[in-house]
């Protein structure tokens, strides 16, 4: 049944049906700008990016065939989006803390969460743009692993051993930050 | 059994996707190195599964949807743009074809003939109309004269 109705999205939007299109992008506006902000960690970049999956995605949608679902096609444009994104370097202040701002001025136990998500986001920060997507979708709900796997032409276990070395590299990235 | 055979499974027992068999559970039971970092890796998967997802900016659609109608108005411009420039070598193209065609057939010089013909034509036959042209200006204004007295009569009756 959803496979009919994203077909029926596609069949419409690659008809120059700009609502069609408009609901496309609120249907997967929230997980593509999650996994993007989760990735770069600039919001403002974040934004542009995620307006430059969506405008890779009109721009592609008369040559998609529909031989892997929508969202895996997504997914692997968020990817090629993420894994190239050269423009800036990530900032030191974390997304979270930008969400959070009124919350350094409440209780001591507030302030240290914020100070260890920092320090969280800092450290992946610091991992290559692979396993900051890699981890980005891991933890979000909604993103099926199946199809992250097939957008990064990962193998099903080898994505699993490299969340794995992902998350073991960020252990030792706060180990070396406690320090 | 060494540490590096248990710091592999680590992450993984630390994201409840693998029970440790005997000999992982007796070596971390005995290992203060492998049993801290187990702890840290428990900490930092809770880190994890806290952290807070992004909200996607208010007026995002309206602004992608903007974003996306610029893009296609600029690639309809260059089409545009492509388009008249391919009329534009077509035509020229035809010009320069047509133009070879004549000069190696010859006809070319027949053509020149041919202009030459009708440019001395039309010098002759305005050489003749032009010492009539006073008379011809006046018939012209009686002409219109005689019609502008005709509308004027014309419009005085509809009233």
């Amino acid at each position: 049944m959803e496979d009919v109705h994203e077909r029926e999205l596609v069949e419409r939007c690659r008809s120059g049906d700009e609502r069609a299109f408009q609901e496309l992008v609120d249907r997967y506006k929230d997980l593509v700008f999650a996994l993007i902000a989760r990735t770069v960690q600039d919001r403002s970049r974040a934004e542009d990016l995620s307006q430059d999956v969506f405008l890779r995605v009109h721009r592609g949608l008369p040559y998609f065939r529909g031989e892997a679902r929508l969202s895996t096609w997504i997914y692997r444009i968020v990817a090629n989006v993420c894994l190239h994104d050269h423009g800036r370097a990530p900032r030191t202040a974390p997304l979270d803390e930008a969400q959070h701002a009124d919350a350094l001025s409440t209780a001591d136990r507030q302030f240290t969460d914020l100070e260890v998500r920092d320090r969280l986001e800092k450290a992946i920060a610091r991992l290559p743009a692979n396993y900051r997507l890699l981890i980005a979708a891991h933890y979000l709900r909604g993103v099926q692993y199946e199809e992250l796997a097939e957008a990064l032409q990962l193998p099903l276990g080898t994505e699993d051993a490299q969340l794995y070395r992902a998350k073991q590299q960020l252990r030792r990235l706060l180990e070396t930050d406690l320090q | 059994m060494f540490c590096d055979e248990a710091l592999d499974t680590i992450e993984a027992i630390a994201a409840d996707e693998l029970m440790p068999d005997g000999r992982v559970a007796a070596h971390l039971a005995s290992c203060p190195n492998c049993a801290a970092a187990l702890v840290s890796a428990r900490a930092l998967e809770q880190m994890l599964k806290r952290r807070v997802v992004p909200a996607t900016p208010q007026q995002f659609t309206s602004r992608t949807m903007a974003r996306v109608r610029r893009a296609r108005w600029r690639n309809d411009q260059f089409l545009d743009v492509g388009f008249n420039v391919a009329v534009g070598l077509v035509v020229l193209t035809v010009v320069a074809g047509v133009w070879m065609l004549l000069n190696r057939s010859g006809l070319a010089v027949v053509s020149n003939d041919a202009v030459d013909l009708l440019g001395t034509g039309l010098v002759t036959f305005f050489r003749r109309v032009t010492p009539s042209l006073p008379l011809y200006a006046g018939a012209a204004a009686v002409l219109a004269t005689a019609l502008g007295i005709w509308w004027w009569a014309e419009r005085d009756a509809a009233l």
